[in-house]
């Protein structure tokens, strides 16, 4: 009965841990400097808005590959 | 009959009549209402790009009328902008910071980003919904920074830069830190409690001791980062102060957790009695989070101070031999001629030499209506030039001008903002230090005694678990909790619980005058009028003519006494600066406002002239609130002294101060002369409330102890104030007054009752008669006490008997 116990307290205890981790890398990343915002996340939360969001990461990859492409232009016209 | 319906934009309720209508006759598309041309732009604008969903998570919050659209924007295009504000990434993007004004809800930061993404060019949008602050980063080589801020204003919001300081940096990340401290303490400490559920349990039903060891090791496992990754901060603070020969808070928390710690490590390893990590855990979490309110406050005033500075003119235009020349405002040196144009700020301070034109000073004095500038009139910096272009000749520079003394003494007084040293703080030391010292004479009493090192040991820690300020440590919390509840379901917003116990200390309130005892708007005294019907008209058009807040009042008092007004049209209707209007009809001269005739009047005054003959003067006057005078006698029933402060002059504040039976008056008054006078008041010893709207009285307002804004005030003034009245009543402040007094009452209550608690028990502890399972009932019992007390504060009715 006990040994379960033990079993059961070190996997409680890893699971804890490792959701306090992901929670601690949330935090570093800077998604709870704003505590208002955070609440509100909920509004935000559609289909639409989740195809938003990649678009604007192939939007912001796009941005930044023409960029270098530029850079890359004007270094070999220098 | 017409009824009262919200505009489909900004959800602002307005009469049907007055409002545009769209769709009346459609039978498919929803009738539109809307209040204005710039929301329904706005709606439109939206709608064609595809983002009305905005609606639907906007949902019952209304907005602000979109702001009026400046043609400034090629400002931010600048070189001198650029090097000042836009910096470069690591990729070469550019990134500017701003802030957003007119963001109210969700919704506005959720539209301001997705407008923003769907602009070309626009690489990242990162809004700050607590202080409306915006990362901006875009590529230069697509669009330019006035695109962006122009598409921000073209959806009713506007945007001005902010010079991110090495202080506001700083703010964050200790935020952030703290941030992350508080909540590995809060995780850990709610675990601990769930564990205790089985552990307390197991006292009544009985436990073996492997599974007492269980419990007892997973709580080790969640107390030991509480007390030194989220303690770490107490740690630091009391070799911080051992080394200033001091033995503070932070010392006796760190030294009290640790005990009991090492205590709980010995009895998890086979030593008798009982652990009591639980006790460390909470006592850590209680005191981080109100070390964590503390750091927000600090946040909030490096973020208002941003606001504060971002209203600063970046430039200003001056008259060279050879045309004229936009220079920093650090280049502006004494002597040099200063180009001011309508709606633009002055610079620094200076002497009129040429036009004539109106000037808003409510920065300054606080008067909200225009101040008349003509030759060899002063100009001070930070006023509007509300009429037509002038020059002045700079008599300051910008360092010594009025704007940045002002703005470098609200700095200084924001980051030193008055503290009242908390009753449960200066209480909480003394029963620290004699808790500490009781353990210890315990300890040794009973170890001279008894001479079991190991059984002194567990009674001189029982002393300091069965004296946890569980109940001291939640006396204040709870009540004030209470206490701040009940105020803001009155539409009063205290922005820190201390505010109460400071607000039911005080000996002065002083007013401001204007916008704050007073409505801020004219008003017409009752005059006679013989004038024909169609002089009377005359009047009437000429005063529609302007939109001066005298001409205003003239016109709503005609519209009020007489219904059958008609409007004549006049010819060259010309404005006439810093006097009046001037126009023709059928080859008569009429004119309205004050004529130049060299007498000093004490009111506001307008003339109405029809070739050059006076058929009528007008006096007005600023009209009371009406609770103004309940509310001055409030304060002086509970002894309290009732000051009026105003930059108004002396006959018009005497009038005022006698109407309303205060104390005493002080007139002409700058805002300087304002924080000043505060300050003398608090150097008197005495706790001061400062009472103001405007941004004239901010800087007072930062010097008071406590500082109270209305809720229509200047954004600068709601921004440093501690208690903000929403609703704009002065009986306001009396509700306020007395919540806070009788929160405060129970407060001591509360404190009283842990007290007595702990002087009953902790004899029994140092007599050593305590088991574990007395101490914890006893503890719950403590707190248990002082909740149920805390609520008995909100009792209806009450105040109305009180007052009666």
């Amino acid at each position: 009965m006990n040994s379960i116990l033990w079993i059961e307290l070190v996997v409680g205890i890893i699971v804890s841990f490792t959701l306090l981790g992901i929670f601690i890398w949330g935090v570093k990343q800077g998604q709870f400097d704003d505590g208002k915002k955070m609440m509100n996340g909920l509004l935000n939360d559609s289909t639409e808005d989740l195809q938003d969001a990649i678009k604007k990461d192939e939007k912001v990859k796009k941005l930044k590959e023409d960029k270098k492409e530029r850079e890359k232009i004007g270094e070999k016209k220098g | 009959m017409s009824k009262i319906i919200p505009c489909s934009h900004c959800h602002l309720e307005f009469d049907e009549s007055m409002m545009i209508v769209e769709n009346e006759n459609s039978n498919t598309d929803p009738t539109l209402h809307f209040c204005c041309n710039g929301c329904q732009g706005v709606y439109h604008l939206l709608k064609d790009d595809g983002l009305e969903s905005f609606y639907d998570k906007l949902g019952k919050n209304t907005l602000s009328k979109p702001l009026a659209r400046g043609d400034d924007s090629a400002k931010f295009d600048l070189e001198s902008f650029a090097s000042r504000y836009i910096k470069k990434t690591d990729e070469g993007f550019s990134q500017v910071h701003l802030i957003i004004e007119g963001i109210h809800c969700a919704a506005c930061i959720w539209l301001n980003e997705k407008v923003l993404d769907q602009t070309d060019g626009v690489v990242d949008v990162s809004i700050n919904f607590t202080n409306n602050k915006a990362k901006i980063t875009w590529d230069e080589d697509i669009m330019k920074l006035s695109s962006i801020i122009d598409k921000i204003r073209s959806i009713g919001y506007n945007a001005y830069p902010y010079d991110r300081t090495d202080s506001e940096i700083k703010a964050t990340k200790n935020k952030k830190d703290f941030f992350l401290r508080m909540s590995i303490a809060i995780f850990a400490s709610m675990n601990v409690m769930m564990i205790d559920v089985a552990k307390y349990t197991g006292y009544f039903t009985g436990i073996d001791e492997e599974m007492l060891r269980i419990i007892h090791m997973a709580e080790f496992i969640f107390a030991t980062p509480v007390l030194f990754y989220s303690g770490w901060i107490f740690f630091r603070g009391a070799y911080y102060g051992l080394k200033n020969r001091m033995i503070n808070m932070d010392f006796l928390v760190s030294a009290g957790a640790t005990l009991t710690y090492i205590y709980s490590i010995y009895v998890l390893f086979g030593g008798p009695g009982d652990s009591y990590f639980d006790s460390v855990a909470m006592i850590i979490t209680f005191v981080l989070v109100g070390k964590y309110l503390e750091v927000l406050g600090k946040k909030s005033a490096v973020d208002t101070m941003d606001q504060i500075k971002s209203q600063i003119p970046l430039e200003a235009t001056i008259i060279v031999d050879d045309g004229k020349k936009v220079v920093a405002l650090d280049e502006i040196n004494i002597d040099d001629i200063i180009e001011v144009k309508t709606g633009e700020k002055a610079s620094v301070d200076g002497v009129v030499i040429s036009g004539c034109s109106s000037f808003d000073e409510s920065s300054i004095s606080g008067e909200s209506f225009p101040v008349d500038k003509k030759i060899d009139d002063k100009i001070f910096s930070g006023t509007i030039n509300t009429q037509s272009v002038i020059r002045y000749k700079a008599t300051k520079n910008y360092a010594n001008s009025t704007l940045n003394h002002i703005v470098e003494l609200l700095e200084d007084s924001l980051n030193s903002k008055p503290k009242i040293e908390t009753t449960t703080n200066e209480m909480s030391k003394y029963f620290s230090i004699m808790i500490l010292s009781l353990a210890l004479g315990t300890f040794m009493g009973w170890y001279f005694y008894e001479g079991s090192f190991e059984h002194s040991l567990i009674i001189g820690i029982s002393v300091i678990i069965i004296a946890c300020p569980c109940a001291l440590a939640l006396a204040t919390p709870i009540a004030s909790l209470v206490g701040i509840s009940w105020l803001s379901k009155e539409g009063l917003l205290f922005k820190e619980a201390k505010f109460i116990e400071t607000f039911s200390k005080i000996d002065a309130v002083v007013f401001d005058k204007t916008g704050t005892i007073t409505t801020g708007e004219l008003s017409v005294k009752e005059t006679s009028i013989s004038l024909t019907k169609e002089e009377l008209n005359i009047l009437y058009s000429i005063s529609d003519s302007s939109t001066h807040p005298v001409s205003i009042a003239v016109k709503k008092y005609l519209e009020k006494r007489y219904e059958d007004l008609s409007h004549l049209e006049l010819q060259n209707i010309e404005q006439l600066p810093a006097l009046g209007i001037q126009a023709y009809y059928n080859d008569n001269i009429v004119y309205g406002g004050r004529l130049e005739n060299n007498v000093e009047y004490a009111t506001t005054i307008y003339h109405f002239t029809i070739n050059d003959k006076l058929l009528v003067t007008f006096e007005l006057e600023d009209k009371l609130r009406d609770d103004a005078i309940e509310t001055v006698k409030y304060f002086k029933n509970k002894k309290i002294k009732t000051i009026l402060c105003s930059g108004d002059n002396k006959q018009a504040v005497a009038n005022i101060a006698d109407e309303i039976g205060v104390d005493h008056f002080n007139a002409k008054m700058s805002p300087i002369a304002k924080a000043d006078y505060i300050k003398s008041l608090r150097d008197a010893k005495k706790v001061v409330v400062m009472v103001g709207d405007g941004v004239n009285d901010s800087l007072a307002l930062s010097r008071a102890d406590i500082s109270i804004a209305m809720g229509n005030g200047a954004d600068i003034a709601i921004a440093i104030s501690d208690i903000v009245i929403l609703n704009d009543k002065l009986s306001g402040i009396v509700k306020s007054h007395y919540i806070s007094s009788r929160t405060f009452r129970f407060i001591k209550q509360n404190l009283s009752i842990s007290l007595i608690y702990n002087i009953v028990t902790i004899p029994f502890a140092m007599a050593g008669f305590v088991i574990p399972l007395i101490a914890a009932l006893s503890m719950s019992l403590s707190s248990l006490l002082v909740v149920g007390n805390s609520l008995r504060i909100r009792k209806k009715s009450v105040f109305k008997k009180e007052n009666r």
